[in-house]
């Protein structure tokens, strides 16, 4: 096999490493963990079998927005080898939001569903059982009674007047960002550049839910050690963060809780929420034994948090020449219906409009939204690549409106060393002029000379 | 519940062990005797990670009730190198960084262990077809297809 | 909870057990995702794997193929060669070595791919209940106390298959094509096109057949058999591609597959 490995240039970097012995770069490292992927010896958590281990099913939601009127779990506690059944009343403090460890507030979400649901597929009794089976075929003799509200899946419908309201904890249906509606951004005045401008152009992108589909699913073991404290073996992305989360829902000193993970079968951000650990973890107190709660394959895929969907407007003042004057970016981000990590995703997606271009005139509104979908949290670059995605879809169409090469129109637009952000930020080593030339040049599209000696360096 | 004694050969050893009825070969591999590489990811023969090799054919092994193979030869990966010395399959996915979070690799080196078995030369184009029933969600399917082909040249100048 | 798996020895002991309730199972590839979720509404498993009925044979232009033959064994038949596209593009390897010809005929759309294919070759299927044994079309119901016992048919003599999916392999059917002709002194005289993916079972495009018979197989009939192919069709959404989808590229598959173009 020959490695497709570029030797390191050697010539260009002497000054940087002259003297320097590199042990590391410019060699082929073999990865740690690779020994044991190849030998099937990788432990991950479900590998782990202590003995005497129950098995946790969920009885879940069958209706998007419902108030619950009774929960019955009699039919399953008669299934032979469910030991037991939790509710919300089992669990220590059934009320949380993941991102109360930076602040975020207010705790908005159940661990199981009390009062009502508010997404399909949302927990609401836990059954732990002596296999696996048992532990199914629990979970589907529960009955619970609904009382059905309407339901809203759209982010605009959901902020419209005389909406439902998703998640009574924010009391409306968005996230408040410091007393805002919305995350906001302000650089000099949108309506005079829109004046000014030779066009105007504003256009609509979206996107659905995606989901991070991991080959290993969610899911946890859960062993009472002799000492009284629960060693927790995980898939999450997350172990400190899920550790402290689950100490709080449980009501224990983080002491007590020890997180075994770091293995992690694929996860691409769907593994960072706090979703399986703290039942499980109530499960193996109250049963003394070891419990494995993991998501099936059907779980992961409906009810494991994706990407959230986006609907974006994005409106641009533009110059016969090209640039671009003014830009309005109103950004909708479906959280569903509780916050987990969307808040955050949002305020990334504030940060990253208006794109890596200089525009005199910006204003950015980035409404966070509850919708009684599966809530979403993180997947790589959550709130920047469906930003990215309408950013440069937004100057493709421009181009072609305008009759421009894309390229150029991007050249003239992008940000330099020097130039003041929305974010009042002075940008620092851009060189995405430099990247764009030198991209031009690989695949052969020509660039007329004013273009190919522009420079980040030099200010517009 | 009628439970049964099932035989298999796994790896060259006779076990013999009770299974309950639905009991697959998945779970009797993990939960009973205790060999683990075979992963569990979709239980619907969709992922491959649990493929292991049957009578020498390879197969989800979720979708096998054990009774129903009783008597098989079962091979799995901690059968593949049981006194460390790594094949050649294990050596190219090691050495062409072929693994990333580790999950599909059991199942897609079985696989692979199938295909070489039967046609020691595959073009790419077979190599990719073999490993269609095996999803790597890291998606690092370059590098797999360059280890496979990579271990069947090493296996053949052995 | 299943409580039984059954390895009957014959074809007869399964219809005898089979009197008793629960399901049959061929290779397991359509039955156990349900029993792994806990799914499965019986507790009683039938497995066919020693049934006897894992024999293929070829004879006088006919085909005999046991229900329990795997659609790996199908696929490496020698004189059965003209099913390897069919096979192929059906799942992945590993799961070919499971599933079984019998089991196919079950499998729900937009999957079944081979029962499209013998839907096109006009196969007949032996079934057999503790009441008797009787003989079928393919796509003919069989009753909940029937073990699908032999798949028949004759070898066609021009012999068409095309698969449209969301990747070259291991995809369920955007659209399906099969078609079995019989073309004498270059004009088709007979012709049994079968679709898969544009309705909830495998349908035949009688309009289509139609259109070709007494024409000979060029662009012009194929294109006027890819305009009726639509009749009898009722495309539907689901993940792999919308119903607009399967209708508006229907003709465009059909004409390559008649014209066994790439």
């Amino acid at each position: 096999m020959s490695y497709r490995l570029s030797p390191i240039d050697t010539q260009y970097f002497a000054p940087d490493h002259e003297g320097d012995d590199f042990t590391v770069i410019g060699s082929v490292v073999t990865r740690s963990d690779a020994l044991g992927h190849v030998t099937g010896r990788t432990e991950f958590f479900e590998d782990v079998r202590p003995s005497g281990l129950l098995h946790l099913k969920m009885h879940r939601s069958t209706r998007h927005h419902a108030r619950l009127a009774g929960v019955d779990s009699s039919a399953a506690l008669a299934v032979p080898g469910v030991v037991r059944v939790l509710t919300g009343a089992d669990i220590p403090n059934n009320l949380y939001t993941p991102l109360k460890l930076i602040n975020v507030e207010p705790d908005d979400e159940p661990i199981l569903a009390v009062d009502k649901v508010r997404y399909l597929g949302e927990p609401i009794v836990a059954v732990v059982a002596e296999t696996e089976a048992a532990a199914l075929a629990g979970a589907a003799a529960v009955r619970v009674d609904y009382v059905d509200l309407p339901p809203v899946f759209d982010v605009e419908e959901a902020l419209a007047d005389g909406a439902p309201i998703v998640n009574e904890y924010h009391g409306k249906n968005y996230f408040t960002y410091e007393g805002h509606h919305c995350r906001r951004v302000r650089l000099g005045d949108v309506d005079a550049g829109f004046a000014e401008a030779d066009h105007v152009f504003e256009w609509r992108y979206q996107s659905s839910p995606i989901e991070q589909a991991p080959v290993e699913t969610t899911g946890c073991t859960v062993v009472p050690q002799p000492d009284g404290r629960l060693r927790i073996h995980s898939d999450t992305q997350a172990c400190f963060f899920t550790l402290d989360n689950t100490a709080l829902i449980l009501e224990s000193d983080f002491n007590k809780l020890r997180i075994v993970g770091g293995t992690v079968g694929g996860g691409f951000g769907g593994k960072v929420d706090v979703v399986v650990e703290p039942v499980a973890c109530v499960a193996a107190m109250v049963t003394g034994r070891p419990v494995k709660f993991v998501y099936g394959r059907h779980e992961e895929m409906q009810v494991s948090s994706p990407r959230a969907a986006e609907r974006i407007y994005i409106k641009d003042g533009v110059l016969a020449d090209g640039r671009i004057v003014a830009r309005q970016v109103t950004a909708y981000i479906d959280a569903g219906a509780y916050s987990r990590h969307t808040p955050y995703g949002t305020t990334k997606a504030a940060a990253h409009f208006p794109g890596p271009y200089t525009i005199p005139n910006v204003r950015i509104d980035c409404h966070c939204v509850y919708t009684n979908r599966t809530p979403s949290s993180a997947m790589r670059g959550f709130g920047v690549t469906i930003g990215d995605f309408a950013l440069e879809s937004q100057m493709d169409r421009i181009a072609r409106e305008l009759g421009m090469d894309p390229l150029r129109l991007r050249l003239k637009n992008a940000y330099r060393d020097g130039d003041m952000k929305a974010h009042r930020k002075r940008a620092e080593g851009t060189a995405l002029i430099e990247v764009m030339q030198k991209a031009a040049e690989l695949v052969g599209h020509e660039l007329p000379d004013e273009y190919r000696r522009m420079s980040s360096l030099e200010a517009r | 519940m009628a439970s049964k004694i099932v035989t298999l050969r796994v790896n060259d050893r006779e076990e013999e062990f009770l299974a309950r009825p639905g009991t697959t070969l998945l779970g009797a591999l993990r939960d009973t005797l205790g060999l683990t590489a075979a992963k569990r990811g979709c239980a619907q023969g969709a992922c491959g990670s649990c493929n292991v090799l049957v009578d020498g054919k390879p197969v989800p092994s979720c979708l096998v009730p054990v009774e129903t193979v009783d008597g098989a030869a079962v091979a799995t990966l901690e059968g593949v190198a049981p006194t460390g010395d790594l094949d050649e399959v294990q050596a190219a996915f090691l050495e062409d960084f072929a693994t990333q979070c580790g999950f599909c690799t059991p199942g897609m080196i079985m696989t692979a262990e199938a295909l070489l078995a039967e046609n020691p030369d595959p073009t790419r184009a077979e190599v990719v077809e073999a490993i269609s029933g095996n999803v790597c969600r890291c998606t690092g399917y370059e590098p797999i297809v360059n280890a496979i082909l990579d271990a069947a040249s090493r296996r053949r100048s052995a | 909870m299943l409580a039984n798996i059954h390895l009957p020895a014959s074809a007869a002991e399964a219809a005898g057990l089979l009197e008793g309730g629960g399901w049959l199972l061929g290779g397991g590839t359509l039955v156990m995702p349900r029993v792994n979720t806990g799914a499965v509404p019986v507790d009683t498993l039938i497995s066919l794997r020693a049934a006897g009925l894992d024999g293929v044979r070829v004879a006088d232009g006919l085909a005999e193929v046991g229900a329990a033959v795997t659609l790996a064994r199908l696929g490496e038949h020698e004189e059965l060669a003209f099913l390897r596209p069919v096979v192929r593009s059906i799942a992945s390897p590993p799961v070919r070595n499971l599933a079984t010809v019998g089991g196919n005929l079950f499998a729900t759309q937009p999957h079944g791919d081979l029962a499209v294919a013998l839907l096109a070759l006009g196969a007949r299927v032996d079934v057999l209940s503790t009441g008797g044994a009787r003989t079928i079309d393919v796509g003919e119901a069989v009753a909940h106390n029937e073990v699908v016992t032999t798949v028949h048919f004759g070898l066609p003599k021009v012999w068409r298959y095309r698969k449209a999916m969301r990747r070259k392999h291991n995809s369920a059917s955007i659209v399906t094509v099969a078609a079995a002709l019989v073309v004498t002194g270059g004009v088709v005289e007979q012709a049994t096109i079968a679709l898969g993916g544009v309705a909830s079972t495998p349908v035949r495009a009688n309009a289509a057949e139609q259109a070709l018979i007494g024409r000979p197989l060029d662009l012009a009939a194929a294109e006027a058999a890819a305009a009726a192919a639509h009749e009898g069709t009722a495309p539907f959404d689901d993940a792999y591609a919308s119903a607009w989808y399967r209708a508006r590229v229907l003709p465009v598959h059909v004409r390559r597959a008649l014209l066994g173009e790439d």
